[in-house]
């Protein structure tokens, strides 16, 4: 009777353990996730901001993107390929535009067509105001693949779609 | 869509009349922009293979000068001519006192027109 109620307790604990581990481990979709709200995190920024904090957020912008990255976007002149540092340095130039600059992502949409590979569709709204006390508001519709290096989910290329074509 | 559709305004977005059909010309239209939430209302002005084109503000379909009575604010656009492609229609905003350059307009995928604004 003894032996039954430890093996009774024994599943019960073993049961449990799978499912917190299932629960609590961040599934492949929420880390790609949040590489997205990372970066959401780098672009962020505030009149207060200083030289220090400008230089982390740029460092760690650099740090979500693969070593080589694609960017795409028809009706701006920044398509082209470009280096980890690359982008850093112009994310740090593009920064130093705005006193104030807010970017949230919505409408996630993950699927991973290839091993290790994440091709995620969202919408990216870009708020904030320019040094020279413009409003910006932007929102655009992203295609984002993403590779996984080294257990880390990067950026390796971003396309904005070009839902209207002049 | 000034002065046909005040910004900021309320409406809803019927999605039946293109279950069936596409979307004609003239048809003021929701176009799904980014995501599923954010929608533009467009006007259809040209439909797949046609032509298009601005000469100084005024709107060409394959050669031939549309008249638009829905358009109150003159513009002097320019847009060298350029034809639509196949399962696309070419749609543009009532309101054009702009420069074009800041004017969201252009051709679209019909899987993009969502539907209609229901007023």
């Amino acid at each position: 009777m003894v032996k039954i109620r430890y093996i009774l307790l024994a599943v019960l604990i073993v049961t449990v353990g799978i499912v917190v581990v299932f629960y609590f481990l961040p599934s492949e979709e929420k880390k790609v996730r949040k590489q997205c709200h990372l970066l959401s995190e780098g672009v962020l920024k505030s009149p207060e901001e200083n030289a220090f904090t400008m230089l982390q957020k740029m460092k760690n912008i650099g740090a979500l993107f693969d070593e080589h990255c694609e960017l795409k976007a028809p009706s701006q002149s920044l398509s082209g390929s470009y280096t980890r540092q690359e982008i850093s340095t112009y994310a740090g130039s593009a920064r130093s535009f705005f006193s104030q600059l807010d970017l949230k992502f919505y409408d996630f949409h993950i699927v991973f067509p290839e091993k290790e590979v994440a091709k995620v569709t969202l919408t990216a709204r870009l708020t904030g105001r320019s040094t020279a006390g413009e409003q910006v508001d932007e929102t655009r519709e992203l295609e984002c693949i993403l590779k996984k290096i080294e257990k880390k989910w990067l950026f390796s290329a971003i396309e904005v779609v070009e839902v209207l074509k002049k | 869509m000034e002065p046909t559709y005040h910004d900021g305004g309320v409406n809803f977005c019927w999605r039946v009349p293109y279950l069936f059909s596409g979307p004609k010309r003239y048809d003021v239209v929701a176009v799904r922009f980014a995501g599923s939430r954010v929608m533009l209302l467009k006007r259809v002005v040209a439909l797949e293979g046609e032509q298009v084109e601005f000469r100084d503000g005024k709107l060409f379909v394959d050669g031939k000068e549309v008249k638009e009575h829905y358009v109150l604010y003159p513009c002097n656009w320019n847009l060298p001519p350029r034809w639509v492609e196949k399962d696309c229609v070419y749609v543009i905003g009532d309101n054009r006192n702009m420069p074009m350059e800041n004017h969201y307009f252009g051709q679209a995928s019909k899987n993009r027109i969502v539907g209609v604004p229901l007023w």
